[in-house]
């Protein structure tokens, strides 16, 4: 079995290995049945791939303790979809699913766009197999998921804080995120490599980058909830490196997929598109390596991992390499497009761009500060909560305002009269908002006051704008409202599912200022009888009850909740022990109130032997915009990615055009 | 243009870490005589934890990771994380007393999650 799997890995290396070496000779010298050859081992790559996993996957199905990797992860009595879910529990499976993502989306990628991008995709086939290459070598030299031992009698199983259907889901979210980078990367690399610098690249690849960055998205905010209800700390994000690690390259990439608009359009910030698409790439390298190498801990910890190094080195070659393109390519990436002023789409699109890249940066300063320190001054220094938080506020809450403004204001050059007159009304509820606010106390924190009125404001634009586009459908042709507003969507949906995104952003925004600018939290020892009250609750510890489950003793106190005198019935919070593997885990009690959104939230901190209990209570409110953000979030991608002829012709010509436009390919 | 943004956010930038500092210095408990004021302590849990956290505080002790022969005894209060227990490595921020007991800010406990921060060849 191991043997079959590590053969199928050693095909995929040999594939790969043909594809970058024959596909690069093939591409330069303009042979085109071996670059078509080339071609073909790519896709074939995948499917050699997918059947090393699939080993893998009945390795875990059938027990089968030989394999190192599933003896280190799973057990005989684990559960059948956390045994599926073991595959990518540890260091080599993560490897495999990167790698048999990546050979997926490299197969579907070359092969969509053989037609449209020929002369592109010839050198696309290069790069997409030298990444392949170098994780196929991780997992054939140095971390292999078929080392075979001895079989024990049953695994050592899987660790708890696995054990649980977020983490079946999270990790595969964000690995199509990161992975899916990798695409529009391999094209941008593609273009430069064959000197065709036109705009071809971006049409090629504008879906990929919405599905990974959607992915990307939506993995974040899985590991955020799991964060919120499973590790029971009472937050959802604490700017620890792994999880900085999703959002740096989500950043870097909402950058990228604002300024390629500009670049459509007007054929503006080539240079500018380039580099942020392999910003956003070795990002996702990065984060992989953060989480993977060890390097998070200490520099010491890194240096013995076996990976660690040779991933950095992969780090260091994509970014050479990416450098190198574009500093070779320079002078075609060249445009005469001038900004013609600083009032206008361009410039809008322009300022979120350098906000988005700036916020990305000086998170990526903060989380390789450690690393940094230690290597530089042989002392690591650590910044925590309070600087990440400082730049959020200072880049986060300009891009809310940009948000509202960018889609509004007109191509080329503002007029100040039109400006007055699109945004007087979203100004104008936002100022109502803030007086509405400030009137009911919202003053207290003032990075939470801003971050709500530019919230209506960005509100106030999005549902000006479905309203006036829905009249003005009307007026030409006579539909009633229903029909006319979701023609208006249909048939530009990648305006309007922009705009759902956008509204998503800000519910997202809302969410995050009332769960940490205007929250509540006490603590405190009580014994039965005792009283809390914090937030408008009054919460009353009534018992503590015990029960043996299957594999833990559930330990739950049990509180009454009113709320101004009314009985809002009880909440349970505890402990979990587990037996076998002598851990213990807070269970959360959660009440959520779903007309406002806010959540009341117990910790049992500590149960006495005398029956005390401490507990820490905090009152939310808002957080669970959150969650809805998200749902909100993935039904704007899906508009804008919603399969459509019209925009398909669009992209054909405009591919064309781009295609004419080009200047003859320069040659290598 | 894009010259005066990156210069203005740079600008942002030293304004801020001139106001709050490089960070926090994170030490070992080999390193910890060599420091005053406030540090990150980062060290392995062995032994039984003894007294309360959310009382006159928890007493446990950390080893370096690296040299085990270091020791330093720990004050802890506030909330103690669910993967806290011996053999766990955790960071806890505070100051170091006379008497050489290490007494944490309250509530600054973390410990580092074995399964994300694996390190191929140390088993968690």
């Amino acid at each position: 079995m191991a043997e079959f799997g590590r053969a199928a890995l050693l095909l995929t290396f040999g594939l790969a290995a043909y594809a970058l070496v024959g596909g690069g000779y093939a591409a330069w010298r303009g042979r085109r049945r071996l670059a078509h050859s080339a071609r073909n081992a790519l896709i074939a790559s995948f499917f050699s791939t997918l059947v090393a996993a699939l080993v893998l996957v009945a390795g875990f199905l059938r027990d089968d303790f030989s394999l190192a990797y599933v003896a280190g992860h799973s057990s005989r009595a684990l559960p059948t979809p956390y045994k599926l879910s073991a595959f990518w529990g540890g260091q080599e499976g993560s490897l495999l699913l990167w790698l048999l993502v990546l050979t997926g989306y490299s197969a579907l990628a070359v092969w969509l766009a053989r037609k449209r991008a020929r002369d592109l995709v010839v050198w696309v086939t290069p790069v997409l197999a030298g990444i392949a290459l170098g994780f196929t070598w991780l997992l054939v030299a140095v971390s292999s998921p078929f080392d075979v031992i001895a079989a024990p009698a049953d695994g050592s199983g899987l660790n708890p804080s696995l054990q649980n259907p977020y983490m079946v889901v999270h990790p595969v979210a964000l690995y199509l995120g990161y992975v899916g980078l990798a695409v529009p990367f391999a094209f941008a690399m593609g273009a430069l490599l064959s000197g065709r610098t036109d705009e071809r690249w971006i049409v090629a690849t504008r879906r990929w980058t919405i599905v990974a960055w959607t992915a990307l998205g939506i993995g974040q905010l899985l590991g955020a909830h799991w964060a919120y209800v499973e590790v029971g700390w009472g937050g959802y994000y604490a700017w620890d490196p792994v999880e900085n690690a999703a959002l740096m390259p989500w950043l870097a990439a909402t950058a990228f997929l604002h300024s390629v608009m500009i670049q459509e359009k007007r054929g503006m910030l080539r240079v500018w598109n380039v580099t942020l698409v392999s910003l956003a790439f070795c990002l996702s390298l990065f984060g992989t390596f953060l989480t993977r190498s060890g390097v998070v801990t200490s520099i010491h910890s890194f240096t013995k991992s076996s990976i660690g190094p040779w991933f950095l080195g992969f780090i260091v070659v994509a970014v050479v390499f990416a450098v190198g393109m574009i500093w070779l390519r320079l002078p075609q990436l060249r445009t005469t497009a001038k900004l013609e002023s600083l009032v206008s789409r361009e410039a809008a699109f322009l300022y979120n761009n350098l906000l988005l890249v700036a916020l990305c940066l000086t998170i990526l300063w903060g989380t390789a500060w450690p690393m940094v320190s230690e290597a530089v001054r042989g002392e690591t220094m650590v910044v925590g909560r309070p600087y990440f938080d400082f730049f959020l506020r200072i880049f986060g809450l300009p891009l809310l305002l940009l948000m509202g403004i960018g889609p509004l204001v007109a191509w080329r050059r503002a007029s100040l009269r039109g400006l007055t007159r699109t945004f007087a009304w979203p100004a104008a509820v936002a100022l109502a908002t803030g007086v509405v606010l400030i009137a009911l106390g919202a003053g207290s924190s003032t990075p939470g006051l801003v971050a709500y009125t530019f919230s209506a404001f960005v509100l106030a634009t999005i549902v000006h704008e479905f309203a006036r586009g829905t009249s003005a459908r009307r007026a030409l042709t006579g539909e009633p409202v229903p029909t006319a507003f979701g023609r208006l969507i249909g048939r530009n949906r990648r305006r309007y599912g922009g705009y759902v995104v956008h509204a998503s952003i800000v519910l997202l925004a809302i969410g995050i200022a009332g769960s940490s600018a205007y929250d509540s939290v006490t603590e405190g020892r009580l014994t039965r009888g005792q009283s809390l009250s914090v937030g408008g609750y009054t919460l009353t510890y009534r018992s503590l009850g015990e029960r043996e489950a299957a594999n833990a003793t559930e330990v739950r106190a049990l509180l009454d909740v009113r709320r101004g005198g009314k009985d809002l019935g009880t909440i349970q919070a505890g402990k979990n022990a587990y037996s076998v593997e002598q851990q213990v885990s807070n269970e959360v009690g959660i009440r959520t109130d779903y007309l406002t959104g806010e959540d009341l939230f117990v910790i049992a901190e500590q149960v006495d032997d005398n029956g005390a209990v401490f507990f820490r209570i905090f009152v939310k409110p808002l957080v669970n915009l959150i969650w809805l953000a998200g749902l909100v979030f993935l039904l704007g991608s899906v508009i804008t990615l919603w399969p459509d002829a019209r925009e398909e012709r669009r992209l054909a010509t405009r591919e064309a055009r781009a295609g004419a436009r080009s200047d003859t390919p320069a040659t290598t | 243009m894009i010259a005066l943004s990156v210069a203005a956010v740079l600008a942002v930038f030293l304004l801020y870490t001139s106001l709050a500092g490089g960070g926090t210095p994170s030490v070992s408990p080999s390193e910890l005589a060599t420091k005053t004021g406030e540090v990150a302590l980062a060290g392995r849990v062995v032994g039984t934890p003894t007294g309360d956290p959310h009382g006159a505080g928890m007493r446990f002790v950390l080893v370096d990771i690296h040299q085990p022969g270091h020791r330093v005894t720990v004050l802890y209060t506030g909330s103690v994380p669910d993967m806290f227990r011996r053999g766990r490595d955790l960071v806890v921020t505070g100051t170091q007393r006379a008497d050489g007991v290490f007494v944490s800010k309250p509530g600054t406990m973390i410990t580092k999650c074995p399964s994300k921060y694996q390190a191929a060849d140390t088993p968690a």
